[in-house]
């Protein structure tokens, strides 16, 4: 322990280093400021990022309904945002040891999402997710829909390479020609599938778009319109999520936004998360 | 007793009585169960119904110790008429910024079903088995499925509200839908009778086969069972219990099957006849304090004509019999209009057959 602690300390200080002598200012500012970019892009690693400054937001515990998330975990998440033709794009980046993009029992994955208050109004909902009448617009990111998007074939086998799987009905010969017969097969034994829960997949995106009055009242929103990519490296993860402008906002009528932060290393899902409160969203 | 949410009882109760001493985990039941319902991409690891073979046998790994020992010791206060627990249930146990005591199990926890679980208790010296009956050495055979219980923990967990009890008749589902697959209910249920899928993203259990049991037919695990050791119903509550209703007259009544882990607090509704041979200070911490009650009742079949009529209705048809009577040595089992679905007899004939056939000058080995 003591050895990987004073290998993390040596890194920083090189990092510190470089960072100073190549230049490199990071720019923070108080509120998340959405620049007018000549771009929008949907790649964390695109330049276009350079020019936006970052909101560093501090991460809570959502201790307020239970299940709770009692101890704090990851920190804060640095954030930037560029607008461009009516699209609003936010870049999230958190540090996280561990890539946790393959789903399983006691095996929650990473997870990151953006709520905006569906209406801009004085007076914001509720930051834990709304309230009744006062509804928020959540765009939800997960790694391991990331990893399906990115190619990860749908199957035990993909997760598990070594697993013995005895027989799927749905793969029996007779059907092996008769495509329509095979799918109604499989979905048989797949209700969430059959009925149609944008959580089963497929996966176009790695985000799901969602609306909320409260917590527990998330629902599928009635358009997908997010789409991004999430980027995992030795440091964490960067996620952009790029979605429509909140309607009516400019640069004289600001709005509020709020992030949280699911680790899959710390069991973290559903209400147990880090999560910050309303940040002002400004249109420079 | 406290639960998440009011008390909420269905207009009928979903149920079922597993007589432990007739079960031979020849496991018709798990592949009945599997190949109806969880034979999809995410299921492979998945037994809604499974039988284990206890005091080794887990499935997921540990499932009932891990509780027990968070849920630490606990007590029944004997004294009155009738057991009272003083203990804990694991609503009551909930730690800070929680809903219900519970755990997840990993992935490689349901990796050893059934794997070296046939192991007795107790050293077996030389001669030991043929002489004594089992008091150093037993195992025996638990078949599990969802409890559908009263006060479903899963039910509890669900942030989001996913998990319904049916009005209709008590049986518990997710609601598969809406589920987002956080897993609270599989951390919630103490039975770990909730599984998470990877492939659909949500958690999934045993649905009572309520196709099935719409049509008055017991589920797959139950018709299919080749030991005949269940019998699905309704149950009423005790005050509203009925003697021609069966599950109210074995569970209520005789008091002969007992509930998995009363303790817990959830009133599961999946009723077990104990087994016979295994010491009540293992049994009496599974089913509760009417074990050695139940033990003796169940012996006492042998001259208990109805007791013994009734048991012998299991597995006797396909049909829920949600009534039944016995009038002299014929014991019928009836549907809510008194249609009669089937009848059998107390005791089926034997036939003893002569170990030396005259006519094929042969002695065969006896058999009836």
């Amino acid at each position: 322990m003591r050895h990987v602690f004073l290998i993390k300390m040596l890194t920083a200080a090189i990092a510190l280093f470089l960072s100073a002598n190549c230049g490199h200012t990071v720019v923070t500012t108080p509120e998340v400021h959405a620049i007018a970019a000549d771009r929008i892009t949907l790649d964390p690693d695109d330049s276009v990022w350079e020019s936006a400054p970052t909101h560093i937001a501090k991460l809570i515990p959502q201790d307020l309904v239970e299940p709770r998330q009692m101890a704090p975990t990851t920190a804060e998440v640095r954030v930037k945002a560029i607008t461009k033709d009516g699209q609003i794009a936010f870049r999230m980046e958190w540090s996280d040891d561990t890539q946790n993009d393959a789903p399983g029992p006691r095996k929650p994955v990473d997870a990151a999402a953006v709520q905006l208050p569906a209406v801009i109004q004085a007076n914001a909902p509720a930051p834990q997710m709304g309230e009744q009448g006062m509804t928020v617009e959540i765009a939800y990111w997960r790694a391991d829909w990331q990893a399906s998007v990115n190619g990860r074939p749908d199957g035990i086998r993909a997760l598990h390479p070594n697993a013995s799987v005895d027989h799927h009905p749905y793969e029996a010969k007779p059907l092996e020609n008769n495509e329509e017969a095979r799918r109604r097969a499989e979905l048989r034994y797949a209700p969430a599938k059959a009925l149609g829960n944008v959580r089963s997949g497929p996966w176009e995106v790695a985000f799901e778009d969602l609306i909320a009055e409260g917590p527990g009242t998330l629902t599928p929103a009635p358009a997908r319109h997010t789409s991004g990519i999430g980027k995992w490296s030795d440091t964490g993860w960067a996620v952009v999520f790029v979605r429509p402008i909140p309607n009516g906002f400019s640069a004289t009528r600001p709005t509020q936004v709020a992030f949280a932060v699911w680790e899959g290393t710390h069991g973290e899902a559903g209400s147990r998360k880090m999560r910050t409160g309303w940040i002002n969203l400004l249109a420079k | 007793m406290s639960y998440w949410y009011p008390e909420a009882r269905p207009q009928k109760q979903f149920a079922a009585v597993f007589d432990t001493n007739k079960c031979i985990a020849c496991q018709t039941c798990t592949l009945a169960c599997k190949t109806t319902w969880t034979s999809g991409k995410g299921q492979e690891y998945m037994l809604w119904n499974n039988v284990e073979t206890k005091p080794y046998g887990f499935y997921p790994l540990a499932w009932d110790l891990n509780l027990l020992d968070m849920l630490g010791g606990q007590s029944w206060d004997e004294s009155g008429e009738r057991p009272v627990y003083s203990g804990s249930t694991i609503f009551e146990s909930a730690p800070a910024g929680e809903r219900v005591l519970g755990w997840r199990p990993a992935e490689e926890d349901y990796a050893y079903a059934n794997v070296g679980e046939d192991d007795c208790a107790g050293q077996v010296d030389g001669g030991t088995s043929l002489e004594n009956s089992h008091d150093m050495a037993w195992f025996y055979y638990m078949a599990r499925i969802c409890n559908h219980c009263t006060y479903p923990a899963c039910l509890a967990s669900c942030p989001r509200g996913s998990i319904y009890k049916r009005p209709e008749d008590g049986i518990v589902l997710v609601d598969q839908g809406r589920c987002r697959g956080y897993q609270e209910c599989v951390r919630g249920c103490p039975y770990k009778k909730v599984f998470y899928n990877a492939m659909t993203g949500t958690s999934e259990k045993c649905i009572a086969c309520f196709p099935k049991m719409e049509l008055g037919i017991q589920p797959q695990c139950f018709v299919n069972c080749i030991g005949k050791i269940r019998m699905a119903g309704y149950l009423n509550t005790p005050e509203n219990a009925r003697e021609d209703n069966p599950l109210d007259y074995l569970i209520h009544i005789k008091k002969v099957a007992l509930p998995l882990f009363p303790q817990f607090g959830l009133e599961p509704n999946v009723y077990y006849i104990p087994p016979v041979h295994v010491p009540t200070s293992f049994t009496g911490q599974m089913f509760g304090p009417g074990v050695a009650k139940a033990i003796e009742t169940y012996r006492s079949a042998a001259t208990d004509a109805d007791l013994a009529g009734l048991l012998g209705l299991f597995g006797s048809s396909e049909r829920v019999m949600t009534r039944w009577r016995r009038i002299g040595e014929t014991i019928t089992g009836l549907d809510d209009d008194g249609n009669v679905l089937v009848s059998v007899p107390l005791r089926e004939p034997v036939h003893i057959r002569p170990a030396f056939d005259p006519v094929q000058q042969v002695t065969r080995m006896n058999c009836t």
